[in-house]
């Protein structure tokens, strides 16, 4: 006995989409389980509206002339830097300018090197590592090699020496940030679970159903890698807040405003050591920490879902 | 008089998961006796593993054992503190593994973790008496004694399996487990294993529970055997008894399951449907959804787990099938 | 294994080659020259620009110039620092590389240590407080700003409490009319200390050897002893007091390289025991009946150590730029702070100098690092 069955065609787009949007749900699921993880996710919720409650702000309530992060400066305050108060919830720093509105206008920048950061080295650490994982033999010895060699550069001192060759500001700093970090350790990770993919024998069926070798990588192996890579963007994100930060507290920048560049000037104008002044170090400090450590979390909870072993039961 | 081994009287264990307790094993209740070796057999989740960790008293944080009575050689384990079950793990009752893959750990030599073993529970053999134990071993298990300063992935799967029996018999336990020892290996390294286990048992006059899902392998290697489902133990008779005159309705499906491959062609009977879920299993007897001959009583109240006749047992309102 | 530290070996030099290669180029091209700084007063003739540059060699081809800067290089001649003109760079160099050495090698060995035994504990007990605590202390050791922290442990040690120095090497004060130079000084403290380590660490692995009832007195008096003799000899010899001032001064910015990198050691291990505690050797480590510490120890924390070692390479360039951080800080007179003086005034000369040594210090880290992976992981050395 059969029953007469409809088959009703549903468009490719659509099943995809709906398939995408299940892993999406059960990913989130996995994701919000962790504490950890939501606690990062609010952090840089709270800092994106914090970012964009500035040019509001500067629409509306405060006076450009005044309130201005980097041009702004109060005349109707004899001495700065000068304490917290009503005009200024987080006093004047010592060329006059608002502390709080420096606070909120550099967290755009933030965002942006970081992304930008970010987005850079995904990209050229997940084509490493596909390619070279894919190709193997000389090409993957190439490159390896040439990666040991990024790896083998630390950071900060490679940074301190450009700057006292080029000029460096916002973006070149997140180019060298991204190429360096996409040379680097990010490449290994990503290669190595290429190597997993690449046995999978859906790779098999597409190479014999004719896929070309940059159709298998880009089509077939980049969506498995992406959620390792995308789990490193995060790493990535902190390390290129916090160079910054480091680099502008060094003077090394030609960036006008960042979190690192009010410590900068803190320092050179003797402020830093001071505890009447603790409104100059701290709430910049502090920015940098907590957004540092807001993209870590959620990089560690985006572990549990890309890492399945570590999941508690 | 040939006294038990093992005596597991009515064993009872839990998992606490967040959806609920999971009802992994519920009294049973079975006997090894000295020199016996006893087959376990059933689905997956049917609860043989269950059963050889609770043995062993080696039940991860979300598991406990609600009741029943372990009895090694007359002692109960149950209510022992676990430094004292320590001292019998290993010592009177060891286990080999399945997927001996991953069971050795890789950054000591095989040599290393037999003698920790014997280190342990044998602290009067002397340095060379032990070395000799190890080559002994290896050439009963059937490898070469020249292999035991190598790491575990230097051999192949075959030859890990062994060392880990060689490991498990280092101690001269009165009983072994063997879960699954050789269901992750090719037919023929199998065949040969299975044939050295049965002479090693014999040997040593050993105690062995063999678990497997594969009812040819229980075949070849016990004596009796306990069939399992959904936790509990649904028949356990001496080999002959269960294959040729099977009580238990779910056995019975099992022994229909299997072609012979001498004789007529006949139809395979399957089972329909599926082991129910352990976190709400059916009221009565657990099989009752799948059981063409289940009545009412089935439904309502669970069989009694009772010598039918002759030392085989069964937990059935019909048995063998009769109204 | 001979053979694959000698292949390691000639990887590094061709590394270290190509890493020269790249820096030397990268400064090469920037416009203008040290003729150009030299002769910047307008007065002066651009003839006399051009003789200089004839003079200094500067109008040979760019690869001849790199072979003649590798020759000099490698047989010492780093060129002269344009700040403390004419002091020669690789005296500068010698002279504060053993500080940031002992900084980097002391913040290194303890956090390592520090971290793992932590993380191995606390992988072990899974108590909800315990874990939640841990993560935090974790996360934000490994996040805090760094300059922050280390302004932070000054304003708490030294300004607060006065209990340590504020920063620098030593107290100019106390050094007055000293006999000796502070060099000469650091150098023996350094050979005083490494001298009782060696001997502490005899004494443990000889304590592994004597019957179980002797041993705890045996590390008592092998870690007692060399301390003993230690205080004696700087006591002995009347220049105890210079030691101890150098000593002071050098607590904080070691404590505050550790307890950075502690946290990310301390997180890894924690993850890594997490997974290795799941593997099905630990299952048959319980079944042997090994008592609980042994296989926490012998063979879960083991395991888990090959990850966190080789995630300890990676980090060993966050472990040199927060050295660098702190040097700043806390005006410890290191390579790392030469390096940010030196780019601060375009000292070309310095800045490369002080850049190599970096990199050659990593490089160096990285192939300890690698080595000692070989050591602790079998599959490594026979596949």
């Amino acid at each position: 006995m059969t029953t007469q069955t409809k088959i009703v065609p549903i468009p490719l787009w659509r099943v995809r989409l709906k398939l995408f949007w299940k892993s999406l749900r059960s990913s989130w699921a996995l994701f919000a389980e962790n504490p950890v993880g939501l606690i990062g996710l609010g952090m840089i919720i709270f800092f994106g509206l914090f970012a964009l409650a500035h040019p509001i702000l500067m629409n509306t309530v405060w006076e450009p002339r005044v309130y201005h992060p980097t041009m702004g400066y109060d005349m109707e305050i004899a001495f700065h830097p000068s304490q917290p108060s009503a005009r200024h919830l987080l006093g004047t720093d010592p060329l006059g300018r608002d502390v709080l509105s420096q606070l909120m206008y550099s967290t755009r920048y933030e965002f942006v090197l970081g992304i930008l950061s970010a987005v850079v080295t995904v990209v050229i650490a997940t084509t490493i590592g596909a390619v070279s994982a894919y190709y193997g033999g000389i090409v993957d010895t190439l490159l390896m090699r040439f990666v040991d060699l990024v790896i083998m550069v630390p950071f900060l001192p490679i940074l301190i020496v450009m700057s006292s060759l080029i000029k460096i500001g916002m973006l070149e700093l997140a180019l060298v940030i991204g190429v360096l970090s996409g040379f680097g350790s990010t490449a290994i990770v990503v290669k190595s679970q290429a190597l997993l993919v690449k046995v999978k024998p859906f790779i098999e069926a597409a190479r014999i159903a004719g896929g070309g070798d940059f159709h298998i990588i880009f089509k077939h192996m980049l969506p498995n890698l992406l959620p390792i890579a995308l789990l490193y963007m995060m790493f990535v994100v902190t390390g290129a807040i916090f160079s910054e930060a480091v680099l502008s507290f060094f003077g090394l920048t030609t960036i006008e405003m960042s979190w690192g560049l009010m410590i900068n000037i803190t320092q050179t104008q003797g402020y830093l050591m001071r505890f009447d002044t603790w409104f100059l170090l701290i709430p910049a400090s502090l920015a940098i920490t907590l957004l540092c450590a807001a993209f870590y979390l959620v990089g560690r909870a985006l572990d549990e879902v890309v890492n399945p072993r570590l999941r508690r039961r | 008089m040939v006294e038990n081994v093992l005596e597991v009287k009515d064993l009872t264990m839990h998992y606490t998961t967040r959806k609920g307790p999971v009802f992994a094993v519920d009294d049973v209740n079975f006997h090894v006796a000295r020199g016996e070796s006893v087959g376990l057999v059933g689905e997956s989740g049917c609860g043989k593993t269950s059963i050889a960790i609770s043995l062993l008293k080696l039940l991860p944080d979300n598991a406990d054992i609600k009741k029943g009575q372990i009895l090694l050689n007359g002692t109960d384990l149950i209510p022992l503190a676990e430094a004292e079950v320590r001292k019998y793990r290993w010592r009177r009752i060891s286990m080999v593994f399945q997927a001996a893959m991953n069971a050795m750990n890789p950054v000591y030599t095989v040599e290393e973790q037999i003698l920790e073993a014997m280190q342990q529970h044998l602290p009067d053999m002397s340095d060379a008496e032990m070395d000799e134990k190890v080559d002994a071993l290896f050439r009963l298990v059937g490898l070469d004694p020249s292999f035991k300063d190598q790491y575990p992935h230097q051999y192949s799967g075959g030859m890990r399996q062994r060392a880990v029996i060689a490991m498990a018999l280092s101690c001269d336990p009165d009983i072994i487990l063997a879960d699954e020892p050789t269901t992750a290996l090719d037919v023929i390294v199998q065949d040969a294993l299975l044939k050295r286990i049965r002479k090693i048992q014999g040997e040593l006059n050993m105690a062995m529970i063999y678990i497997s899902h594969d009812i040819a392998v229980i075949a070849e290697v016990s004596d009796r055997v306990g069939v399992m489902y959904a936790g509990r133990m649904a028949e356990m008779a001496s080999t002959e008894a269960i294959f040729h005159y099977p009580i238990h309705p779910y056995t019975m499906g099992l022994m229909s399951a299997f072609p012979s491959i001498v004789g007529e062609k006949t139809a395979l009977v399957t089972l329909p449907g599926e082991p129910p879920d352990l976190l709400n299993p059916p009221p009565g007897c657990r099989f009752n959804p799948r059981c063409p001959y289940a009545t009412d009583i089935c439904k309502e109240e669970t069989p009694p787990f009772k010598d039918h006749e002759n030392g085989h047992f069964a937990a059935c309102w019909h048995p063998g099938g009769e109204k | 294994m001979w053979k694959f530290l000698a292949k390691r070996l000639l990887q590094m030099a061709i590394t270290l080659l190509l890493f020269q290669a790249a820096t030397y180029f990268l400064i090469d091209a920037q416009p203008g020259d040290i003729a150009d700084i030299m002769t910047m007063d307008p007065n002066i003739p651009p003839t006399e620009r051009q003789r200089l540059r004839i003079e200094l060699g500067l109008d040979r081809p760019p690869a001849e110039r790199f072979l003649i800067y590798i020759r000099n290089f490698y047989t010492g001649n780093l060129g002269v620092s344009f700040q403390e003109y004419p002091k020669p760079v690789i005296q500068i160099i010698k002279e504060r590389l053993p500080r940031t050495l002992v900084l980097f090698l002391s913040a290194s060995l303890v956090s390592f240590w520090a971290g793992f035994v932590t993380g191995k504990i606390l992988a072990w007990r899974r108590g909800s407080f315990i874990e939640y605590a841990s993560t935090i202390t974790g996360v934000t050791l490994y996040t805090v700003f760094t300059p922050w922290f280390a302004l932070m442990m000054i304003w708490l040690f030294a300004i607060k409490l006065g209990w340590l120095p504020a920063g620098k090497f030593l107290d100019p004060v106390k050094w007055i009319g000293a006999p000796v130079t502070s060099n000469m000084i650091f150098i023996r403290m350094i050979l005083t200390a490494t001298a009782a380590l060696i001997l502490m660490f005899l004494g443990f692995w000889l304590s592994n050897k004597v019957p179980r009832k002797q041993r705890f007195f045996v590390r008592l008096a092998s870690f007692l002893l060399p301390v003993v003799a230690v205080v004696l000899y700087w006591r002995l010899s009347g220049m105890g007091p210079y030691a101890w001032d150098i000593a002071t001064h050098l607590i904080l910015p070691v404590l505050t390289v550790t307890l950075i990198a502690y946290g990310g050691t301390m997180l890894l291990m924690r993850t890594s025991m997490l997974e290795t505690l799941r593997e099905d050797y630990i299952m048959t480590a319980r079944a042997k009946g090994l008592p609980d510490n042994v296989v926490r120890d012998k063979h879960a924390a083991r395991n888990a150590l090959l990850p966190v070692w080789t995630g300890l390479v990676f980090s060993i360039g966050g472990s040199i730029s927060g050295g660098i951080i702190t040097e700043t800080i806390f005006s410890w007179p290191g390579i790392g702070l030469a390096l940010l003086n030196a780019a601060l005034v375009a000292d070309i000369p310095l800045a490369m100098g002080a850049f190599t040594i970096i990199g050659v210090m990593t490089l160096a880290s990285h192939l300890i690092a690698d080595i000692g992976y070989a050591f602790i992981d079998p599959r490594i050395r026979y596949h």
